[in-house]
């Protein structure tokens, strides 16, 4: 194995000398501020989530792939800053908050927050190291540095590590790039005090008062992480409802219902006016959103969450005149071509949910159009999850949007309470929601809020994927005991009754 | 409705040069352009310039299975080569008119017919053929897009009728219909409890993904549903399976760094901006001197209104510039170096004052000011001001005293309508004779 990929990186390695000096082969001039390398046949910029999965998925159809990453490490956001590192952070919390509260007879339980942060290191190092060890072994060329569009099929890239900038020819080229979080105006972040989710994975001490700025799933997740560590976590939500747009009503408020007898503090419909950063703590003004009084709140840490935007400075788009909407997405067609088809975009720096795993899906089908023509997302059946305790997961179509519809239709749910494995786990907040069609019983959404809500989701996602009905779910054995059958039990209740509620 | 077919140059399957030829066979291409549940006709295509004849050698796909682009439909073969004819839109095997192994099959005739996916092929007109039962479902076909039109929502009641009705066409050379072979819990419990045959339940059309058979789809064949209903769920469902991209407003070609920011900071301190009204006080004593000597001098009767639409006019002429910032499309004007297009922003170009005679002041005030709403700021439309409010009646002036000259205008165009009332007072009071010789 280790055989196959020693030519092609020697190749690589060869490149800049091969082309460096001026060759007696080369009949046709070219430009001559950088070196050339041979075209690839797809080079995708970005190495996040979509854009390594696109880059490998390339290069086993056949096709002779680079991928241009700038961080340093592949995974983007998400393995480095984004779900993976939180993810060690609230897996380890919880055990620490369930050591703290739920273990009677044990003293002398304290925080080592440094080796919190080193485990967290070491599986981003170990995840982002895999990633290269998956390029080499299916032979996509790594090309560490900035790469910028100079022409339809030119990217010119400046190496990390300094030295000449190189220009890259491909005949298709995949936009990768992802997005950053939505700086708030008047706030400047510092990623020490005032911070994104970037810095919230990474504070060197629990804060004694921490203000979230966004009760979306960002937020969520890591005021959870400190509100277990012991800060005393304030969530203010502009909207009425926290879990962002996408979660069904009922889950959001069954959701603030579980995290405020955790302890986290919300101020939902309350717009935030500004904040002074002062030398020991900050102070937000906060205000109701339909106008009211000005508040004000102190924290030593202040979370920004209010969304992300999609990234693409430097990347060149105007020097090949890709556009972007009103809010900085690169504007796409349903298979993901913009003005200049043999250039694609996928993932958060376009349109659709910003989710590692849509990016996924979509970096796969531009591959498949480039190589067979045809690719598929189905866009229906993507689950999103928040990794709180317990975890919220959903998939289709949420009970307001059903009702918007006009058409009538029925909802089964069922309580973790009535659930065996969840009573014997003493874990038994939430529950599933099945969201049916009344006449055919098909399935338009599921929700769950439970614990490990976020693997159980993957069979409502398979389900909705295969048009099933409720009844099909009903039918299906699920073993017990498990929580599993809290959700088949959800699915008789949608079509029938269930038998432990 | 015929099927074109396109000529293609030998095309090798895979765009990858690296790619191993997967087939040793040419491949070729057929274009069924069928309109929304009608049939088109697929014709013996002419694989070369000289091929007059050709052999069917089979069929890929039998009746009522839907194909994707690029799926091979039938092989070809003449005395030179065999080739496979690939469909280059996504469709259904409506009927099959000319079996497998049919020799000498002359360039042109008619040898099936396909439908677009989605259509009940049961219900397809063919012309002078009978309607084949519809077929299974296709089990394997791989990504069949669900992206084809909705349907047309009322075909599905006749659909189920006639096809519980029509008997299996024996003739054709696919296997005897099939029900799906493996039906999902619900369905085959259904099928079970109501008694079902396997024939029946092979020619209830499948709604669900790639035309998967679904509890619905069976409830309605069983009547106890609404019979359209499934199909129009799954139409849902499947546009739901798109990624949204109607609505997209292109950010305006400029400097997009400061932009994105500018736009947030905007809309936390969103001023909404209020009309205001101007007044001005305006004696026509000076109109009338003009008026009743050039009756004198000229014999001609001037009207008040031309002085005052003179007076306006060019009271309106090199104001000073707008404060409101320019909209996306004039900055587009400017740099395409068009002429400004487009309805003309009446707060910004001209002015058109409201004249009332002062006796009747009451009267002034009772325009209200339209307040504007977030959305409208957002989508840029301005109050609906001044021009809208065409001149009224001059009746309403009153000659020998003063008049009233109002406008409504956003407030930050005061500035603007203030200089143009004073520059209106101006050219009335001082000269009105240079505004008509």
């Amino acid at each position: 194995m280790l055989k196959s990929f020693i030519p092609r990186q020697s190749r690589s390695l060869l490149r800049p000398l091969n082309s460096g000096a001026p060759s007696a082969f080369y009949l046709v001039p070219r430009r001559g501020f950088a070196s050339e390398t041979p075209e690839h046949d797809v080079i995708v910029i970005g190495g996040g989530p979509g854009g390594y999965v696109a880059a490998i998925k390339a290069a086993q159809e056949g096709l002779k792939t680079a991928c241009i990453e700038k961080r340093g490490a592949l995974g983007g956001t998400c393995l480095n800053v984004g779900c993976i590192p939180s993810k060690s952070l609230l897996n380890n919390s919880h055990i620490y908050h369930q050591i703290l509260h739920d273990v009677k007879n044990l003293e002398g339980v304290k925080l080592n927050l440094t080796q919190m942060m080193k485990a967290k290191e070491t599986s981003v190092s170990g995840l982002t190291k895999g990633i290269e060890y998956l390029f080499k072994k299916n032979g996509v060329d790594y090309i560490k540095g900035t790469g910028t569009l100079t022409g339809e099929n030119e990217i010119k890239v400046n190496p990390l590590d300094g030295g000449e900038a190189q220009t890259y020819r491909a005949k298709n080229i995949i936009i990768a790039t992802g997005s950053e979080a939505t700086p708030f105006p008047g706030l400047e972040i510092d990623e020490k005090r005032v911070v994104t989710s970037t810095g919230a994975i990474a504070l060197t001490e629990v804060p004694k008062k921490m203000i979230v700025i966004g009760g979306g799933i960002i937020g969520l997740e890591m005021g959870s992480v400190w509100s277990r560590l012991g800060a005393e976590v304030t969530v203010v939500e502009y909207l009425g409802a926290i879990g962002g747009p996408g979660m069904d009503a009922d889950m959001a408020k069954t959701m603030q219902k579980i995290l405020s007898k955790q302890g986290m503090k919300f101020k939902l419909n309350t717009k935030v006016l500004g904040g002074d950063v002062n030398a020991d703590d900050i102070k937000i003004k906060i205000e109701a959103a339909k106008g009211g009084k000005e508040e004000q709140l102190d924290a030593d840490v202040v979370l920004v969450a209010i969304g992300r935007r999609p990234y693409t400075s430097g990347l060149g788009l105007e020097n090949v005149g890709i556009e972007t909407d009103e809010r900085g997405r690169i504007v796409i067609d349903q298979e993901y071509r913009t003005k200049i088809p043999h250039i694609r975009v996928i993932g958060d720096v376009t349109f659709g949910a910003m989710l590692a795993h849509k990016a996924e899906e979509e970096g796969i089908a531009a591959v498949e159009y480039i190589s067979k023509g045809h690719g598929h997302v189905n866009y229906g059946a993507i689950p999103s999850v928040m990794y709180t305790h317990p975890e919220a997961a959903w998939v289709g179509q949420t009970e307001q949007e059903v009702k918007a519809t006009g058409k009538p239709y029925n909802i089964g749910s069922f309580p973790f309470s009535a659930n065996s494995r969840a009573k014997t786990n003493l874990d038994t907040e939430g529950m599933v929601k099945f969201i049916t069609d009344k006449e055919t019983d098909r399935i338009l959404g599921i929700h769950i809020i439970g614990p490990n809500a976020g693997e159980m989701i993957a069979e409502g996602v398979l389900a909705l994927e295969y048009g099933a009905s409720s009844e099909d779910i009903g039918r299906t054995s699920h073993a017990h005991p498990t929580l599993s059958e809290a959700f088949k039990e959800a699915a008789m209740a949608a079509y029938s009754k269930p038998i432990h509620a | 409705m015929s099927a074109s077919f396109r000529r293609l140059s030998n095309r090798l399957i895979g765009t990858v040069p690296s790619a191993p030829l997967r087939r040793q066979v040419l491949t070729r291409g057929i274009r069924a352009t069928a309109a929304n549940n009608a049939a088109s006709n697929l014709n013996m295509p002419a694989l070369s310039p000289t091929m007059t004849e050709g052999t069917i050698g089979s069929w890929k796909v039998k009746e009522g299975d839907e194909f994707s682009a690029g799926d091979v439909l039938l092989e070809i073969e003449t005395d030179k080569a065999q080739m496979d004819v690939e469909a280059q839109e996504d469709g259904i095997m409506a009927k099959i008119m000319i079996n497998a192994g049919a020799k000498a099959v002359q360039v042109g005739t008619r040898i099936a017919v396909i439908a677009e996916q989605g259509d009940d092929i049961s219900a397809l007109e063919l012309p002078a053929e009978d309607n084949a039962g519809p077929g299974p479902k296709s089990v394997d076909k791989k990504s069949a897009k669900k992206d084809t039109t909705s349907p047309p929502p009322e075909d599905r009641p006749a659909k189920v009728e006639s096809s519980a009705s029509s008997t299996p066409d024996t003739a054709q050379n696919h296997a005897t219909p099939v029900t799906p072979t493996t039906p999902s819990p619900s369905v085959a419990h259904l099928l079970r409890t109501h008694g079902v045959s396997k024939e029946d339940a092979s020619r209830i059309a499948g709604t669900g993904p790639k035309g998967r058979l679904l509890k619905g789809d069976v409830l309605a064949f069983l009547g106890t549903i609404e019979k359209g209903w499934p199909k129009e769920l799954g139409s849902r469902i499947a546009k739901g399976g798109k990624l949204d991209l109607s609505n997209i407003k292109i950010a305006p070609p400029k400097k997009k760094e400061p932009a994105p920011k500018k736009a947030v900071e905007e809309k936390k301190k969103v001023e909404v901006p209020r009309d205001s009204e101007l007044k001005v006080e305006v004696s026509f004593s000076e109109v009338l001197k003009v008026q009743s000597k050039l009756q004198a001098t000229l014999g001609v009767h001037l009207p008040l209104s031309s002085f005052i639409t003179k007076a306006t006019e060019k009271a309106n002429q090199n104001l000073p510039a707008s404060p409101l910032p320019p909209t996306a499309a004039e900055l587009f004007d400017e740099i395409l170096g068009l002429p400004s297009s487009g309805t003309p922003k009446t707060s910004r170009g001209t002015f058109t004052p409201q004249i009332t005679a002062l006796p009747s002041a009451t009267f002034v005030g009772s325009a209200p000011s339209v307040e504007l709403d977030i959305i409208d700021i957002l989508a840029g439309t301005t109050a609906p001001t001044p021009a809208k409010k065409a001149l009224p009646p001059h009746s309403g002036i009153a000659a020998t005293e003063p008049n009233v000259f109002s406008l409504v205008v956003p407030s930050i165009e005061e500035a603007r309508a203030k200089v143009f009332l004073e520059k209106v007072k101006g050219y009335l009071e001082k000269d009105p004779g240079s505004l008509v010789l």
